[in-house]
């Protein structure tokens, strides 16, 4: 009797975790989880970044409590709301509405996000205001304070001004790169995905005739590829050893690319660009692979004024269901390319 | 199947169609479709030369289209009787079984549907159950990947008279499958599709894995589950044979079938919960167990019969733990899963249990019924003065009241089941419940409410749920105001507006008005007529500008004990709230308006004799 009575004091007296978690919008219905693994399983984070991920655990240290686990557990910090998850859960919860949930409490006992946020070189920042605009996260404001800023009037002096920039919540940021393509003035970067490395990467030197690439003669075709949009191992293996002529660059979202990547490539020489993204409704960072969309049917256009095919640039969809549609993929590409006559190589550009 | 066909007393009606039913118990008259096999059921001997010389072949549904049939034919090898059937939407008229018929002159084309009325004592309603599509479910590839079967097909593959002669083949290309995989829960125990559980899914997976490890010893065969529920009597043991067998059982619900399309297999995506893993493994073939679900046609049989579904569509029962084999509707009785998804043992336990009832309905001369019918008094009731009504008979949920202008309306008494609906929405005070007449009622209300009724909270309650709960929350000790004064009727159907008006004319501090939950109406559509009238009531009470709270409208099931508690004390808060004198004015600002309200009340016969009484009873208690 005095037992039940006890617990019976907890549930009433006393706001547990789980209560507070449902309080927020979003963090309802997490009772509803019966641990059968949907959501793992749907998600790519597990397998592809990091494999402590588990929403159906986070779910189950909320309700019993375990506050400090959940708040240090990477699921609570690495999932982007992609939102995957929500249509195959068989009891309908909203699962990156809880985990944001316990994200917001997390923030508001002072834990802080483990993912490196991008970077705003606040002196060139002009606080234009795009990338608050494309931001899926509205992890970026328009702040304004002393800035130390070169000299205009004197070389290699710097001067503190009161202006207006952008800054990155470091807790919302999920470093999905879309800020860094679209930035007008180039000030942000992605630490690990700057624009020098994908550069580098694209126009490293084993592009060379003869070196590893065009033994067989056959086109050179770049391909960059969004992080999350190949699940089956066997084709994530094609990346890792892509056939003759074909180079792979990764970037964590197709959103990453900006169109200067795609001309540099083609004025060195390459014959031919294929940027692949999660299929419409599949992407990892919510709008980044529509963006991207949009952002290269006009580099498309353009092209014909630097007197090049349209056909050297595609952007390929690739649902998250797909297995062997790589490699379809890459020898439909090639053999396109092979049609056209082939770019001088310059291998002195870099 | 074939016994009872062959047994001197069962007349089987196949390839028949219930079209309407009248009556009532012991006394049914159903008109029967029977529908036309353009062939004659008399002369047929069932040879087949007809089959065998069509040239006509469609999928045949039995195989679950895995294999053909032809536009003449029988449904299965077992079918009884084993006359033949013509398919007219696929038959050419080349007339070739005609032909092959010869002289027995078996195929008529011009036979037309026969509509028949046959007398009928009891209805046993054994529909049985359908099998969800998977092919909506996009992420396990039915339909487009073909190594991905349904367990029904399964069913067929694997059995020796199926379209395979019992060989288990791949659909791609003909090859006996080494790795196999079971995925659990296929659209149920999903809100998505259907949030019950099937029953008995979990038990024919093991059934068929084992039954394929017993004929493949060397295939690697895998089942994916939720839960494994195994809760009969020798079903856990099965399920430990299985395991002793070296089938593997992942518990993780696959999120995503992907198909290799070079070999087409294929790979099954989930988190191995055990492990905390995602893990991907490759199949030759994958079994989706997909949900049971009710017949596509259930809204029919419900109307034709009068049967209420319980939430998902299955046929609702008298009482879910004491009459389970019972309809609402006396003399309708359910087997099997259409009244809820059930295994073999407890279908056929069903079944003999709705014979024996029905056995006890053919066997009796009378009928014994509850003695709360309704009755007309036929001098009140204004349709046997030509004027146009019928209110009752549209309150009715058993068509139990035969209503025509010119005549007065008129209870049939063996249908009749005592909800009280049609006495509280005869405008006219024209029908009275036996047990339950107004005047019982009110002398009732008169003394709950005679000592302060400012202070009482009176609780109209349904019979079967709001009363159930407050006898729950009696009897599990959870404390509600001692102001509460409680009031039984059959239904909330019964709960006339003329009753709360009186209430409150008295003075009452607050009327709670409660019944049962929608879905568990004991009269089937009982409820709905109360909840109705209890919408009215509301608003002419906001326009009257009583205080919000006072009048209360809960649905509360005989499981809600602590509902039933709360709703009280929340009603006794309102009281609270309210300053004394404000009430006391408030009530006396409304009874003007009550007793306008009510006043047709007192012109009901026996109500001025009971009033009399109860004002005697209360002047003997010594009440003012």
């Amino acid at each position: 009797m005095n037992h039940d009575t006890a617990v019976h004091a907890v549930h009433t007296s006393t706001q547990t975790f789980a209560d507070r978690v449902r309080a927020i919008p979003g963090g309802e219905h997490l009772e509803m989880c019966y641990s059968c693994g949907t959501c793992v399983s749907k998600c790519l984070i597990q397998q592809k970044a990091e494999p402590r991920f588990n929403p159906r655990r986070l779910l189950r240290l909320v309700m019993m409590g375990m506050e400090h686990e959940a708040f240090t557990d990477p699921t609570t910090w690495l999932c982007s709301a992609c939102d995957l998850c929500y249509p195959a859960c068989p009891q309908q919860i909203h699962i990156s509405g809880v985990i944001g949930a316990v994200k917001q409490l997390a923030i508001e006992a002072g834990y802080t996000s483990p993912l490196t946020p991008a970077r705003v070189d606040e002196a060139a920042c002009f606080a234009c205001g795009t990338c608050i605009q494309v931001c899926p996260y509205h992890a970026i404001e328009r702040v304004s304070g002393l800035v130390t800023v070169p000299d205009p009037m004197a070389h290699g002096q710097t001067l503190t001004v009161h202006k207006e920039f952008a800054q990155v919540n470091p807790n919302l940021c999920m470093a999905c790169g879309l800020c860094a393509s679209s930035c007008l003035a180039s000030c942000i970067t992605l630490d690990g995905y700057t624009d020098a490395q994908i550069d580098a990467q694209a126009r490293a030197l084993d592009w060379q005739p003869g070196v590893a690439l065009s033994t067989d003669g056959g086109p050179r075709l770049l391909v960059l590829v969004c992080n999350w949009s190949i699940r089956a191992d066997a084709d994530t293996a094609i990346l890792d050893e892509p056939p003759p002529g074909v180079r792979v660059v990764r970037v964590p979202c197709s959103g990453r690319i900006t169109p200067t990547f795609l001309v540099t490539a083609l004025q060195k020489g390459v014959d031919g660009v294929l940027v692949i993204g999660c299929q419409p409704g599949e992407c990892h960072y919510q709008q980044g692979n529509l963006v991207e969309q949009a952002r290269l049917a006009l580099t498309r256009n353009f092209l014909d004024l630097l007197g090049l095919e349209a056909q050297r640039i595609r952007f390929a969809w690739m649902p998250t269901q797909s297995r062997g549609a790589l490699s379809r993929l890459l020898d439909e590409m090639r053999d396109e390319l092979a049609q056209l006559a082939p770019l001088e190589w310059r291998p002195e550009l870099g | 199947m074939v016994d009872a066909a062959r047994h001197p007393k069962v007349d089987v009606r196949t390839y028949t169609e219930i079209e309407r039913v009248e009556g009532f118990v012991g006394n049914f008259k159903v008109l029967l479709r029977e529908k036309s096999r353009y062939v004659r059921t008399d002369r047929c001997n069932g040879c087949g030369e007809c089959t065998r010389v069509c040239p006509i072949e469609v999928p045949n549904y039995f195989e679950m289209n895995l294999a053909p049939r032809k536009a003449i034919y029988v449904a299965m090898s077992q079918s009884v009787p084993l006359k033949y059937t013509v398919d007219l939407d696929a038959c050419i008229h080349c007339y070739k079984c005609v032909e092959a018929c010869g002289k027995l002159e078996a195929i008529d084309f011009s036979l037309k549907d026969k509509l028949v009325w046959e007398d009928i004592g009891a209805i046993v309603v054994a529909t049985g159950f359908d099998h969800f599509d998977p092919s909506v479910m996009d992420e396990y590839g039915y339909g487009r990947y073909p190594n991905v079967i349904t367990s029904m097909e399964m069913e067929r593959l694997n059995n020796s008279a199926g379209p395979t002669a019992g060989n288990l083949i791949r659909p791609s290309d003909g090859q006996t499958p080494k790795r196999l995989a079971f995925i659990n829960c296929v659209g149920s125990r999903d809100k998505r599709y259907n949030p019950w559980c099937s029953n008995f899914c979990c038990m024919y997976a093991i059934k068929n894995a084992v039954l394929l490890k017993q004929m493949y010893p060397d295939s690697d065969i895998t089942i994916y589950y939720m839960d494994i529920r195994t809760p009969s009597k020798g079903y856990e043991e099965f399920y430990d044979r299985a395991r002793q067998m070296g089938i593997h059982f992942i518990q993780g619900r696959p999120s995503l079938i992907t198909e290799d399309p070079a070999t087409r297999n294929l790979w099954v995506h989930a988190e191995d919960v055990a492990l905390g893993r995602v893990i991907e493994r490759e199949y030759d073939m994958v079994m989706l167990n997909q949900a049971a679900i009710p017949q596509r046609d259930v809204d029919k049989i419900s109307s034709v019969l009068n049967i209420t579904q319980s939430p998902g569509g299955w046929f609702m029962e008298y009482h879910p733990k004491l009459r389970p084999m019972d309809s609402p509707t006396d003399g309708v009785f359910l087997a099997g899963a259409c009244q809820g998804l059930k295994d073999i043992p407890t279908s056929v336990a069903q079944g003999s249990a709705a014979a024996s009832r029905a056995g006890r309905v053919l066997h009796s001369d009378e009928w014994e019924i509850e003695p709360i019918v309704a009755q007309v008094w036929e001098d009140r009731c204004i349709s046997a003065q030509g004027k146009k009504c019928g209110i009752c008979a549209q309150a009715c949920p058993y068509g139990a009241i035969e209503y025509e202008v010119g005549k007065a309306a008129h209870v049939v008494t063996a249908k009749c089941h005592g909800c009280g609906g049609c006495v509280a929405e005869c405008p006219h005070n024209a029908i009275t419940q036996m047990h339950f007449t107004d005047a019982q009622i009110l002398a009732q209300i008169r003394t709950l409410l005679a000592d302060h009724p400012e202070d009482k909270i009176l609780a109209f309650r349904c019979q079967w749920c709001s009363y159930g709960g407050a006898d729950l929350a009696g009897t599990s000790h959870f404390e509600y105001s001692s102001n509460e004064r409680g009031l039984r009727v059959m239904c909330s159907a019964r709960m006339d507006t003329e009753f709360i008006y009186e209430a409150f004319r008295l003075g009452a501090g607050a009327v709670l008005y409660s019944g049962c939950h929608p879905q568990d109406c004991h009269y089937i559509t009982g409820q709905r007529v109360g909840e109705a009238r209890a919408e009215r009531l509301m608003n002419a009470f906001d326009k009257m500008g009583m205080t919000p709270g006072r009048f209360r409208v809960e649905w509360i099931s005989a499981a809600e004990g602590d509902k039933y508690a709360r709703v009280i004390n929340e009603m006794q808060a309102v009281l609270d709230s309210i300053p004394r004198e404000k009430l006391l004015e408030e009530i006396e600002r409304l009874r003007p308006e009550m007793e306008r309200r009510a006043r047709r009340m007192s012109q009901t016969p026996q109500v001025s004799e009971a009033m009399a009484f109860a004002e005697r009873l209360r002047m003997a208690m010594g009440r003012p």
